[in-house]
């Protein structure tokens, strides 16, 4: 009923690889990118640049990682040290006087490099080896950003941004940095949303499955894991120096710290792992859930007029977005993804599946 | 027709009168965004809780010219991003004058409040060469700043040593991060000023593993032991220095030390542990008192009375007296309702202000919104801290060299 559909019944190869097996996804897609782009006249500027603004570009930076977990199946604990890089070496090469639109490339290439050349080591050694090695990465970058004040800006160590500025114009309103953000996460989105139907991908997946019998299909799967490594990083350098720009104005190394890259790396998997829709419910989840239920909290108890302390106050949403990331993942192991592929599949051909029955 | 013109009259009276109370209701509002439940839970619950009960002193004393003054107290969980989300939201409730108690948070803060002009108001944490109102036009870290906070204590050891620092060896423990290194740059200074010997013993967060640093002062066995580490940082160091036979009273700590970690490491133990501090240690402070008589007694006071008796609760009531006594200047000076830029003008003529015997006196200028940046050295005798100086702001020339060129930098 709501799909319109009897059932997904594809007659040809070329409907088959479309990236939206259904007309009703494709126009909710459309519809999003609608709402996406009348955001700054329909959303409140406390919400758009708050709450909107951080999560498209956290979206886009777990999308990056979720290709290297999700896709090429290799746990990343470094993923918050390579987006330092990007954001360091992009704002670096801005002060040095290089156009932010060089810079912004110049900070994903460095991240590019500096990751897959982790990778190189990284790789000889697999799963969870491999994350002990990544998250020595993250240690090695957070001692270099708190001990060169060549790189990290001296004072409490804290690099100020240039403003921000794209094709010859200066981006200093709340709606310009939000379109920054839009559109680099609609960028990263189309490009993983294109991923699963190229060859790429699918020797990707076919790595994450098992190396050495895609190696027998003759899929070379340490040329496809650093692939996989320096695209994520590509995105994760760019995602970095976007997040520095458009929302912090200035880095410093606990913006990229290793209970960021924890934190990434939750929302891939709250989100649900090689889910691209998962990925922007995983990121909402853990990065915006506890402001809100902390408002929320705070609003209910004036509400009630119940005095309770300050620091309780402030534990509860703590507990409360614990139990909820608890029970999430108890419902569906798979994550966010998972959950929203369930009720979609269960509403598809309803209720024509229930005469079946 | 009459009748319409008593119904008019009486609509516009009563819109006179809505209109009339929401203005003298507006309160002065500060946004308190603080780490209630990650890293800095050493100390916000007694600074928060100071807060609200000076705001409650203050409105049972008939606010500021008239008006009741709110304290609105937010959880960030030291997040750089929520606590972006607790300015943005705060500032558009109308609040211009911002509190974080977090170098992170403030550090995000920042760059926001100098854009959007308000008063981001940073004591004891965020960059310290924001003491330069110059540059950081918005800015107030009012007390002193870590580099002001070192040359104070080298001038207290100068003092020990009778003026001559030139046989004396001075070690320096830190937390490895930038908090920690921050007074490295002028001790350094310092050492080739004076003459003293200067070590270094850093310290890998979180700081519970400080057995290599120990054993290594043991076998250079400095003079004193300036220490730049928080909370159970000093417990740790203080059973390392048992075990190496090292006398307490070399240890100088910075002023994140409070009465917690003295319990922990004993109070016997503790005897000649030396802390430096911009406020008065101890319960016997006036305003502490009056807070004990007004509020705990009758059972009004926003927390726990145990919380009252913390040297950071003390922190907390000398931050937020400067905070609203900078409002009432501001009264006086350009009237209700106030605005940020006479809030600065509040701010900026604060003389000589000790919050009634609070702590160290301040004076704000528009260069310098430090306020002077004095602090002493108290020493723990058993019981209470014993004042082992004056207030004294040492070495200003030297602290203001590392204040201008870290701030040109920013201004870049």
């Amino acid at each position: 009923m709501f799909y319109r559909l009897s059932g997904v019944y594809h007659t040809d190869y070329v409907s088959d690889s479309r990236i939206y097996g259904v007309p009703a996804d494709r126009n909710m897609a459309a519809f999003c990118l609608i709402i996406g782009l009348a955001a700054p006249f329909i959303i409140p500027s406390l919400y758009l640049n708050s709450y909107m603004l951080p999560w498209l570009i956290w979206t886009a930076a777990a999308l990056g990682l979720n290709l290297v977990t999700g896709w090429a199946g290799q746990l990343h604990l470094g993923y918050a040290a390579v987006m330092a890089v990007g954001a360091y070496s992009a704002i670096h090469a801005v002060r040095f006087g290089v156009p932010w639109e060089i810079a912004l490339i110049i900070g994903g290439l460095a991240a590019a490099v500096i990751g897959s050349l982790f990778a190189f080591a990284a790789l000889r050694v697999k799963g969870l080896y491999l994350a002990l090695t990544t998250l020595a990465m993250q240690f090695i970058m957070d001692w270099v950003l708190t001990h060169s004040a060549a790189i990290s800006g001296g004072s409490h160590a804290s690099l100020q941004a240039p403003t921000l500025a794209l094709l010859g114009q200066q981006i200093t309103s709340d709606t310009g940095y939000y379109y920054v953000a839009f559109g680099w996460c609609l960028l990263v989105t189309i490009f993983m949303l294109n991923l699963k139907r190229t060859g790429l991908g699918r020797a990707l997946v076919a790595v994450r499955e098992k190396d050495y019998a895609a190696a027998i299909l003759g899929v070379n799967s340490f040329y496809y894991k650093i692939l996989a490594f320096a695209t994520s990083s590509f995105i994760a350098g760019v995602s970095g120096a976007l997040l520095v720009a458009t929302f912090f104005f200035l880095a410093a190394p606990e913006q990229f710290s290793v209970n960021v890259s924890i934190q990434v790396l939750a929302m891939v998997i709250v989100g649900g792992l090689s889910s691209i829709i998962g990925s922007y419910f995983g990121v909402a989840l853990i990065l915006l859930v506890p402001g809100l239920v902390n408002s929320a909290v705070a609003s209910i108890s004036q509400g009630l007029g119940v005095q309770i302390g300050v620091e309780t106050l402030a534990h509860i949403p703590n507990a409360i977005y614990g139990a909820l990331i608890v029970i999430i993942l108890l419902i569906e192991p798979l994550g966010l993804g998972k959950l929203y592929g369930n009720v979609r599949d269960y509403l598809m051909v309803w209720p024509f599946d229930q005469i079946r029955k | 027709m009459k009748r319409l013109n008593k119904l008019l009259f009486a609509l516009a009276a009563a819109g006179a009168m809505l209109s009339g109370t929401s203005s003298m209701a507006e309160p002065f509002k500060v946004g308190v965004c603080y780490d209630l439940s990650k890293a800095y839970t050493f100390a916000s619950p007694q600074i928060s809780q100071a807060a609200m009960d000076l705001a409650k002193l203050i409105n049972m004393k008939g606010g500021i010219g008239g008006e009741p003054v709110e304290v609105i107290v937010r959880d960030h969980g030291n997040e750089p991003q929520r606590g972006i989300e607790c300015y943005s939201r705060l500032s558009r409730e109308g609040v211009f004058v911002f509190d974080t108690l977090s170098t992170p948070v403030s550090l995000a803060i920042l760059p926001r409040a100098m854009q959007d002009q308000r008063i981001l108001m940073q004591s004891l944490v965020g960059r310290g060469d924001a003491v330069d109102g110059t540059v950081f036009e918005w800015v107030y870290p009012v007390g002193p700043t870590y580099w002001g906070q070192a040359a104070n204590d080298i001038a207290y050891i100068k003092q020990v040593h009778n003026g001559d620092l030139s046989d004396v060896k001075i070690g320096f423990i830190y937390f490895d991060y930038p908090f920690g290194q921050e007074p490295i740059e002028i001790l350094k200074t310092l050492a080739e000023k004076e003459g003293f010997e200067l070590l270094l013993y850093p310290v890998q967060l979180p700081g519970t593993d400080q057995a290599s640093a120990w054993s290594k002062v043991r076998r250079d066995n400095p003079d004193h032991m300036i220490s730049w580490m928080l909370s159970g940082g000093h417990v740790v160091a203080s059973k390392e220095m048992q075990r190496n036979r090292i006398p307490m009273d070399k240890y100088i700590s910075v002023n994140w030390l409070n009465e917690v970690d003295i319990g922990n490491i004993g109070a016997e133990a503790a005897t000649g542990l030396k802390r430096g501090t911009n406020v008065v240690g101890g319960q016997d402070v006036p305003l502490r008192l009056e807070m004990i008589r007004e509020l705990y007694d009758k059972g009004e006071g926003s927390g726990p009375l145990k919380n009252t008796e913390d040297v950071f609760y003390n922190t907390g009531l000398a931050m937020y007296s400067i905070i609203f006594e900078a409002a009432r200047k501001a009264a006086e000076l350009e009237g209700l309702p106030i605005t940020a830029q006479s809030y600065k003008a509040g701010l900026e003529s604060l003389k000589d202000y000790d919050a009634d015997g609070m702590m160290a006196p301040i004076t704000v200028t528009a260069e310098d919104h430090g306020g002077g940046g004095k602090t002493r050295i108290e020493m723990w005798d058993g019981e209470t801290w014993v004042p082992q100086t004056d207030w004294m702001a040492a070495y200003s020339d030297v602290v203001w060299d590392v204040v201008k060129e870290s701030s040109s930098k920013y201004a870049q």
